[in-house]
């Protein structure tokens, strides 16, 4: 008993435990401000409101719908989980990429021009988008690298740059533009540009967009993890971003590192863009808006606390929320409020840090206070 | 007849949650006196002296002045008391002048007056109401009264941020005697001066003595102590130790109440032969690429096997920026630097490091740390790339435990956790020792030591001295940059003073002293060095 006890305290003292109680703390929290919010639009509906947001697919009745919305879920959790990592890499080198939305914008150029175009290999195009994505993003990363320019300035205006690249390239090329619904056509199931089904479409009642791009996403997520924990590549972009003067001391090579991160982080973008269209669920729409994802991005990489396992999990907890939000349309709600609570939970996303404290100020103060009884008894 | 005392801090005690900071602690200081309070780094110094300002309040004991039991709750009851003190780091507004933060809080006051009748009535509901004017004139002349009786002198409409640090602390002392306090308490005043301004400092201490005031000095450096004080009070880890007439004492016994055992920092080295060139400068210049100034001209030295030579000066003589130049920090403009024979000038540091540069930088927290990895991450940060702790890409945890764990036990590292332990939470001189072990073990020929023992304790300082002058007798060459001349006189086996980014002097620490180093190093003299020494000389 004593055993399960002293295991119970030390895990629960562990840093990890901390940043996931927090991050559920935020969630919870966030999830009370969202319900209150219903509450003041509608107060009548806003029990039901509540249930479907946290619901989901659950309220379907019929088992192959919950199926089915289950796998598009999983299927939009991975293009964020990509964009969270590529958020993750930047910041541990001490970068801040804001430019994700550009990146990704890059990549869908790439993907649509290969895949709905010329119908290549489906891995090809992945690479290839990867690659094009990379090097957008190291725009912004010899900029800072070569001139010191802020990263996030460069990032926000290359996401501009990207966006009305994208419009123009797409819209003008009548192959690969539906100009009646004003949006790219999407990859078809049948074409070589469609990322593999492995047989997943039959565990989730027949939804295509499941597939091999589950696996892959768990597999990047793998990579990421062990280039952090294991590698000197990790371990010198680390070093840079908690201290570059440090690094610049022991022959790490500061210019080296930030075109590497930005790289790295650009490719991870790209990913998201690839596993958004090459499973046919979505294309580019006419746009004068960035692309929320980048931004979304950032909300899961905080609340997921900077941690590429805990970004799996941050990432599908926005999903689920923000679908389960696009369904309370229906209630008399506008939708923009479905935004308005998700935006408030990832805003609390950013108190994590602030919360760790506060758990740590409890710690203390239990401590004086056991101290304190100890010595009452001796004496 | 009982000998009255200007204060008396009786059987003081302070706790701080688990931490006993202060136990039963005496202190007596005679009425125009200089009482030094001696210590190492958290022995508890500074927080006696802020309980007698009324920062703390202890948890037991008795203050009295001038024999009467006076309670001081905070800092306004102290300068009721006529008690003031200089903080370790000053309490100044940088962006308001020296006549607006000496007279800060004790405004003198004015009323409007007008020469417009006109406006009398509203006037006079100001003066009574509202504020009223500060009294510079007045405030002035007072201030000038003082500087003139000390001979403080400060130009008092300069702001804060644009005059030295010599110049802030005489603010402060200003600050005091503005207020009328007679017992003056400085909290390592020394600390942020350089040799000289140690020196008239100690003038403007034996001045204040002069004028009947009394003071209590907190240092750890015996030299000054030695100099200015009549009675010192030793304290070690919170604990009352003793107090004794400096004229019946002598530094070796200080020290060795201080830290608890005998220490011995003029550890004498025994002669050793000197060997081959390992680095040699010639002709460096390092030109500033913000003020084009040239913070380096044309210095040209050499470091052998077997050889201590110290770069020495006042801070920011160009001393740092010779050994930027040297590691690859820093571009430099021109010169050759030669290690082992070879050029090494145009390498990038990484390159540099490889083929035979240790060095332990000046600035631990900013170069020697990334102080969000642990021991075992530090321990690594200049060889992470080397085998056996990574291959291909990959770090190998197992063999860097053990490198870590070799290094914690050698050079006697303590920490919470061990090698998991964030370098953020240790102390300044446990940090320390990871860098220095880390370096030595390299065993590399050459080792570059800036400021070693900067901000470290006694006890730390004598085991890093201990460990340099190990490594000389390793037949290695140590290359060594000090602000502190008693270092430099112990260690160096050659000493150059640089000012202004020239060498202007070479000694040997035998042939030389601690006045004439100090006239170098002011520039009042100056020779044309070129200290490249040929062959073996001794």
């Amino acid at each position: 008993m004593n055993k399960i006890k002293s295991f119970f305290t030390s895990f629960i003292k562990k840093d990890a435990t901390k940043t996931v109680v927090t991050s559920l703390w935020c969630a919870l929290l966030g999830l009370i401000l969202g319900f209150i919010i219903l509450l003041i639009i509608n107060a009548r509906d806003a029990a039901f409101g509540m249930t479907s947001v946290l619901g989901n697919y659950l309220i379907f009745s019929s088992h192959s719908d919950r199926l089915n919305y289950f796998g598009q879920a999983l299927a939009k959790t991975a293009p964020l989980i990509a964009m969270s990592l590529s958020i993750l890499v930047c910041y541990k080198a001490g970068l801040f990429n804001l430019g994700g939305s550009g990146q990704y914008s890059i990549a869908v150029i790439i993907i649509t021009l290969l895949g709905v175009g010329a119908n290549m290999p489906w891995w090809f195009v992945l690479i290839i988008a990867m690659i094009g994505a990379a090097i957008w993003s190291m725009i912004s990363g010899a900029l800072k690298a070569f001139f010191n320019v802020n990263e996030v300035i460069s990032g926000i205006m290359l996401n501009w740059i990207a966006l009305y690249l994208t419009n123009g390239i797409l819209s003008s090329n009548t192959s690969i533009w539906d100009s009646a619904h004003s949006e790219s056509y999407r990859i078809s199931s049948g074409s070589n540009s469609f990322i593999p089904s492995i047989g997943l479409e039959h565990v989730f009642a027949g939804n295509q967009i499941v597939g091999l791009g589950m696996i892959l996403i768990l597999v990047v997520v793998a990579i990421i993890y062990i280039l952090f924990k294991k590698s000197t590549v990790g371990y010198e972009l680390k070093a840079t971003g908690f201290n570059p003067d440090a690094a610049k001391y022991a022959g790490i090579n500061y210019v080296k590192n930030v075109l590497i991160a930005t790289a790295i982080s650009g490719a991870l973008a790209g990913l998201a863009a690839v596993l958004n269209l090459q499973n046919g669920f979505t294309s580019w729409r006419l746009s004068s808006v960035t692309p929320e994802i980048g931004f979304q991005g950032i909300s899961a990489a905080f609340l997921g606390g900077l941690h590429p396992i805990g970004i799996i999990f941050s990432s599908y907890f926005i999903i689920h929320i923000s679908e389960g939000g696009s369904m309370i349309t229906d209630l008399g709600f506008a939708p923009e409020v479905a935004s308005i609570m998700t935006s408030v939970i990832i805003y609390l996303s950013g108190f994590t840090a602030f919360m760790k404290e506060m758990i740590r100020k409890n710690e203390i103060k239990d401590e004086l206070n056991r101290l304190n009884r100890e010595k009452e008894k001796k004496s | 007849m009982e000998e009255i005392y200007a204060i008396e801090m009786l059987g003081i005690s302070k706790r701080f949650g688990n931490i006993l900071a202060n136990d039963h602690i005496d202190i007596r200081l005679k009425k125009g006196h200089i009482l030094a309070l001696c210590g190492e780094n958290g022995a508890g110094k500074s927080t006696i002296m802020s309980i007698l300002f009324g920062l703390y309040e202890p948890d037991e004991g008795v203050i009295k002045k001038e024999g009467e039991v006076v309670k001081i709750n905070n800092p306004n009851d102290a300068t009721k008391l006529n008690i003031g003190m200089v903080h370790q780091h000053f309490k100044l507004v940088d962006t308001f002048t020296v006549l607006q933060n000496i007279i800060l809080g004790e405004e003198t006051l004015r009323e409007y007056t007008n020469n417009l009748n006109i406006f009398k009535k509203s006037f006079n509901f100001l003066n009574k109401h509202l504020f009223k004017l500060i009294d510079y004139k007045k405030a002035r002349s007072e201030i000038i009264e003082i500087i003139n009786k000390y001979d403080l002198h400060v130009d008092l409409d300069k702001k804060i941020k644009d005059i030295s640090v010599e110049m802030q602390q005489k603010v402060e002392i200003i600050k005091m005697l503005y207020r009328h306090n007679d017992i003056l308490i400085f909290d390592e005043p020394t600390a942020v001066l350089t040799e000289q301004e140690i020196q008239d400092f100690l003038k403007i201490l034996k001045n204040l003595k002069k004028e009947g005031k009394s003071i209590i000095f907190i240092s750890h450096k015996l030299n000054e102590v030695f100099s200015v004080s009549d009675e010192i009070t030793v304290i070690r880890k919170g604990k009352y130790i003793d107090t004794l007439l400096t004229k019946d004492t002598s530094k070796e016994e200080i020290s060795a109440l201080m830290v608890g055992r005998k220490v011995d920092l003029n550890s004498k080295k025994h002669q050793k032969s000197i060997g081959e060139e390992v680095l040699r400068v010639e002709h460096l210049t390092i030109i500033d690429p913000i003020s084009k100034k040239k913070v380096v001209n044309d210095v040209s030295f050499n470091v052998r096997k077997g050889e201590i030579v110290t770069l020495a000066g006042i801070d920011g003589n160009g001393q740092q920026e010779v050994i930027y130049g040297i590691t690859g920090i820093k571009k430099t403009s021109g010169g050759l630097i030669l290690l082992n024979g070879k050029d090494i000038s145009k390498f990038s540091i990484r390159e540099r490091m490889k083929s035979g540069i240790s060095h332990i930088p000046e600035d631990r927290h900013k170069y020697g740390l990334v102080l969000d990895y642990t021991i075992y991450e530090n321990s690594i940060l200049d060889r992470y790339y080397e085998k056996p702790f990574s291959k291909y890409f990959f770090l190998h945890d197992k063999e860097i435990k053990k490198y870590t764990d070799h290094l914690i036990n050698k050079y006697d590292i303590r920490s919470s956790n061990e090698g998991n332990t964030i370098t953020r939470s240790m102390s300044g001189g446990n940090q320390q020792k990871i860098i220095v072990g880390r370096e030595i073990e390299r065993e590399q020929d050459l080792l570059i030591a800036v400021q070693p023992t900067r901000g470290l304790d006694i006890g730390a300082i004598e085991g890093i001295h201990h460990l340099i002058l190990e490594q000389r007798d390793k037949d290695k060459a140590i290359l060594l940059v000090s602000l502190e001349l008693d270092q430099v006189l112990t260690l160096s086996d050659r000493i150059l003073v640089m000012y202004e980014g020239e060498i202007v002097g070479e000694f040997k620490p035998l042939h030389v002293n601690r006045e004439t180093l100090g006239l170098y190093m002011s520039g009042a003299k100056k020779a044309i060095v070129n200290a490249i020494k040929e062959g073996n000389d001794e």
